[in-house]
């Protein structure tokens, strides 16, 4: 599927999904989550510095990831993001609300078991 | 390396962010671009391109906006899926609709029933909510109708409650008082009206003082209203028309004042027009001034009206009243009024009867159908929410902020409400319509039926509101972001069980409303029922009454008036289909009354507390008995020789008579008179009748004495025809043979007997009828309620169901759970309605006639239809149970 083939509304409202899933596992900086994106998704998705960052700073804003300045000895200070407790119960909610989700389109689009 | 820092800066230049924020941004996104550039460059791709491309990352559109709206994270949330965006808090309302309606399609059945049920609410409530407005809250067409009051005075001596007003009394009252703005007196009267063309027609008239129009705050509608000159004696004769009359009789004739018209042969002057709200006196079609002499005070034949002066109490008022009446017999002007006190209740109250019982019961009855419709709603909003929770969910997982979610529950619900109220406004009119087409025909005339608006827009105000805030329950907890278990599969199950737990106490709510409806109605069927069973003690089938009056200018005497009505009776009998004809002054249920006071000879004196009643007295021609089919158990009837000049005076008295002050005797031989400090002639006692129910079937029997005509003469009598055929059909002839005795008179009051019996049981019948009605809107409300429900938990069982019958239960099995499930709902509902029932009885017990308030059979009936009507409502969802396909239903989740 070509990138731009992804609904722009599709990623819009599925972006705060994919983002407090990569903060999961750990806290990563604004360039890390968009790689892990693109390259996860083979390019599928792609969320660049006009989508990233807005998303970033509304999910800081709302308390659901909070970033954090952290400085490297020999590198330049990065901002990192982290989940809150907020944020992980969004997750769970948001997690499940997409399963269910797909799963729906999946009976729609005539996916059978095999 | 390129510097990003002063593009980026560049860039942001617009959004005047604050300085410490915007270095922070411009650090974070410079050292995202230079990663960017670090990284393409590693990949081998030459520099220039590397900076072009990624300062046209820089340069996309989106960026300022976001970065603007992430202040603001609240206001600006994504869309829902397949949402476009709107501008503004406006912009999506077009699009809630168009989701909302398309939702609704999906579902037809639910959409379908949640209409239904708000139009049967609103129609059932408001169609019988305007019958009773119409007949019991409308306030009578005057203005202010709030400070106008009956007067009328009591005499508890004479046990009456009600003995109208005297000459001396009234003109005392009137100069005295200190708390009116007005007092106005009137008695009604008929006359024959012909305009000197020989034209003759039958009116009602009312003899009123000159205050009454003022009194009743109108203004006549065409000329004046009497001077004050004309109400004394000796006074012009004038006459103000009422409006239908003026209009029927002379077409609305415009110059119609100064025209003379003949009243009972009396030529009298024409000066107005009454107004069309000149509702009282009741039934009056032509006023004349009262003219009441002053000196003539023994009677008591008036009714009054007064108008309270501002802020004045009716207690105030009465206490004056008592004042100025207490006056008149320290004057020793009137000594009987010592007897007889003022009285001063509202105008309402008198004319429209005591319905205070009625009233709060249909009250009740109209809150208790809406509050059930109400439940309904509630309930089907549940099912409907629990259902869609998942949908909820997911559109909540997919960005949609409550905000949104909440707003297209809002439209949805609002919709419903919309589509059900316009449903139910129709269909409540069609119903009132139907309703007011079954009414008795004999409620007072200016009682209109109309649509009630009002009360319209309160019961879809309070059915939509239901929809809304039990539509919106579930969007508020699926969306809220905290309570976000509800996706998850173990917490949704037992947020089902308490939910459902909900559902089911509605159910039982209603049905226990539905149950308290029904017994009260089955408790006035009965009611209804045992007074139809009564018997009248008159044979009422084949009868035809009608009212004549003799004009005395033609048969001034008693003699003369006695042989017009023998040679009319003689007349009649040879019509063909004739059986019998006579006449007496007063017939049974026709509303009529006059009451005299008698001493019995020889009755046991009365005890110290012991009042004499009120003897009901009629004046009968012979023949009349047998021809009203009353039963003779002693002595004679009325004969010929009876009404003969010079005849012994003789009397026939019913069984309450006899035994009242005959305990155990044979009346018949025994001799009564006119209670009077004079002494009076003797009757003979000549016969004992059967009573009959002369105040109606449902009123108690009075003491009533019959006298011949020749010793009580009446120009007025209620003529009474026996005939083998359809007495409706002798009408013309009658007429006819009336017209050819003597052009002057009029037949009025032209009625068969069985009518006079039905109209005597109207505000029974009707109020019975509509708590019939209000109770069979209930239980159709109670059986989509149970049936909602108990669908709905089959629903979301049919997994469960499925395990079941895959590891073997048999569908009958699962059926008889189902159905048993539901059973209990119905059961306790039952219980707590046939408890709340024997409360509800209690307020009835007045208007139940003698049947229990605790009557079994009634009780063992509405259990008997709950019962059915749960059955019924259950056995769908059960049958649907049984037929589940554990496949199936193992795949649905």
């Amino acid at each position: 599927m070509p990138p731009d083939a992804v609904d722009r509304d599709l990623k819009k409202g599925s972006g705060e999904l994919l983002i407090l899933s990569l903060l999961e596992a750990r806290p990563r900086h604004g360039y890390e989550i968009s790689k892990l994106i693109e390259s996860r998704s083979n390019g599928a998705v792609s969320f660049r510095v006009a989508s990233l960052y807005p998303l970033l700073y509304r999910l800081e804003a709302r308390g659901l990831i909070q970033g954090r300045w952290v400085e490297k000895a020999g590198l330049r200070r990065r901002r990192y993001y982290r989940l809150t407790s907020a944020g992980k119960k969004v997750l769970a909610a948001r997690r499940a609300g997409w399963e269910a989700f797909v799963e729906a389109i999946r009976r729609i689009t005539g996916d059978e078991y095999a | 390396m390129p510097d990003w820092n002063q593009a980026i800066r560049e860039r942001l230049r617009g959004l005047n962010l604050d300085p410490a924020r915007e270095s922070e941004i411009v650090e974070e996104l410079s050292q995202h671009l230079g990663d960017r550039y670090a990284e393409m460059i590693a990949r081998g791709v030459a520099q220039n391109q590397s900076f072009r491309s990624v300062m046209d990352e820089l340069q996309e559109s989106g960026l300022l906006e976001g970065l603007r709206n992430a202040r603001q994270p609240a206001a600006r949330e994504p869309l829902g899926l397949g949402a476009t965006s709107g501008t503004g808090a406006l912009g999506g309302v077009g699009h809630d609709l168009k989701v909302a309606l398309r939702n609704l399609r999906i579902n037809p059945a639910f959409s379908l029933t949640v209409v239904l049920m708000l139009a049967l609410g609103v129609a059932g409530a408001t169609a019988i909510f305007s019958i009773f407005n119409g007949l019991f809250l409308r306030p009578l067409p005057f203005p202010a109708p709030d400070r106008l009051v009956d007067l009328n005075e009591a005499a508890p001596k004479w046990n009456l409650t009600q003995v109208s007003v005297s000459n001396p009394d009234y003109m005392a009252w009137t100069k005295g008082n200190a708390s009116f703005d007005g007092m106005a007196f009137f008695s009604g009267g008929g006359a024959n009206l012909s305009d000197g063309a020989g034209l003759a027609r039958r009116i009602q008239t009312a003899a009123v003082t000159h205050q009454l129009l003022d009194v009743l705050g109108l203004k006549p509608a065409l000329g004046r209203n009497f001077f004050p000159e004309e109400d004394r004696p000796g006074g012009a004769k004038v006459v103000l028309l009422a409006y239908d009359l003026w209009r029927s009789l002379f077409h609305g004739d415009p110059n119609i004042s100064g025209r003379i018209v003949k009243l009972d042969e009396q030529p009298y002057t024409v000066i107005g027009v009454l107004p069309r709200e000149a509702v009282l006196p009741p039934e009056a079609e032509a006023w004349l001034p009262l003219a009441a002499d002053p000196n003539q005070g023994g009677s008591y034949y008036l009714d009054g009206i007064g108008r309270l002066k501002r802020g004045v109490s009716i207690e105030q008022a009465k206490a004056d009243l008592m004042r100025v009446h207490k006056g008149m017999i320290r004057s020793l002007k009137a000594e009987v009024n010592e007897l007889t006190f003022p009285t001063v209740i509202p105008l309402r109250d008198r004319y429209l009867g005591d319905f205070k019982t009625v009233t709060h019961i249909l009250l009740g009855a109209v809150g208790v159908v809406l509050l059930i419709a109400c439940v309904n709603i509630a309930g089907l909003m549940m099912v409907r929410g629990e259902a869609r929770s998942r949908e909820i969910a997911i559109r909540a997982a997919v960005g949609a902020s409550r905000v949104r979610i909440v707003r297209q529950l809002l439209t949805e619900s609002l919709l419903l409400a919309a589509l059900g109220g316009a449903v139910g406004v129709l269909a409540g009119k069609a119903c009132l319509a139907g309703m007011v087409s079954l009414m008795p025909d004999s409620i007072p005339h200016w009682i209109a039926f109309g649509w009630d608006a009002r009360f319209a827009v309160f019961s879809i105000l309070t059915t939509g509101a239901a929809a809304l805030v039990f539509g919106l329950a579930p969007a508020l907890q699926a969306a809220a972001v905290d309570a976000l278990s509800c996706l998850q599969e173990a917490s949704r199950s037992s947020m089902s069980r308490a939910r459902h737990r909900i559902l089911s106490g509605l159910v039982v709510c209603e049905i226990a409303l539905a149950c308290i409806l029904l017994v009260c109605s089955g408790l006035l069927i009965q009611a209804f029922r045992t007074v139809l069973r009564v018997d009248p003690g008159i044979r009422p089938d084949h009868v035809l009454t009608w009212r004549l009056d003799l004009p005395e200018a033609k048969y001034p005497k008693p003699e003369q008036q006695l042989a017009a009505y023998r040679d009319l009776v003689g007349r009649l009998k040879a019509l063909p289909g004739v059986t019998d004809v006579s006449a007496a002054h007063l017939v049974p249920m026709a509303g009529g009354h006059e009451g005299n006071f008698f001493i019995a000879e020889g009755a046991p004196p009365l005890g110290p507390n012991e009042q004499n009643p009120v003897i009901l007295t009629v004046v009968a021609l012979p023949g009349y008995f047998e021809t009203m089919g009353m039963t003779l158990l002693k002595g004679r009837w009325f004969t010929d020789q009876d009404v003969a000049a010079h005849a012994p005076r003789v009397a026939i008295v019913n069984e309450t008579f006899a035994r009242r002050f005959w305990p155990g005797q044979n009346p018949v031989g025994k001799r009564i008179r006119y209670a009077s400090d004079q002494p009076t002639p003797w009757f003979q006692v000549t016969g004992l009748a059967r009573d009959n129910r002369h105040y109606g079937l449902d009123a108690p029997v009075r003491p009533e004495v019959f006298l011949p005509f020749t010793v009580a003469p009446r120009v007025g009598l209620a003529m009474v025809l026996r005939s083998s055929v359809d007495p409706g059909g002798l009408v013309a002839p009658v007429r006819e043979t009336i017209r050819r005795m003597d052009p002057g008179l009029a037949m009025f009051q032209v009625r068969a007997m069985t009518e006079w019996m039905n109209r005597s049981l109207w505000t029974r019948r009707a109020f019975s009828w509509l708590i019939g009605a209000f109770a069979a809107v209930a239980i159709l409300l109670a059986l989509a309620g149970i049936y909602g429900v108990v669908s709905f938990a089959v629903s979301r069982r049919t997994r469960e169901i499925g395990i079941r019958i895959a590891l073997g239960a048999r569908p009958g099995d699962v059926m008889i759970r189902v159905l048993a499930g539901g059973m209990v709902l119905v059961a306790l509902g039952l219980a707590v309605g046939v408890a709340a029932s024997l409360a509800v009885a209690n307020v009835l017990e007045s208007m139940l006639f003698g049947v229990s308030g605790r009557d079994l059979a009634t009780y063992l009936a509405v259990a008997a239809l709950v019962a059915c009507v749960g059955a019924l409502a259950n056995s769908i969802p059960a049958r649907r149970a049984a037929a589940v396909d554990p496949i199936q239903a193992l795949r649905v989740e």
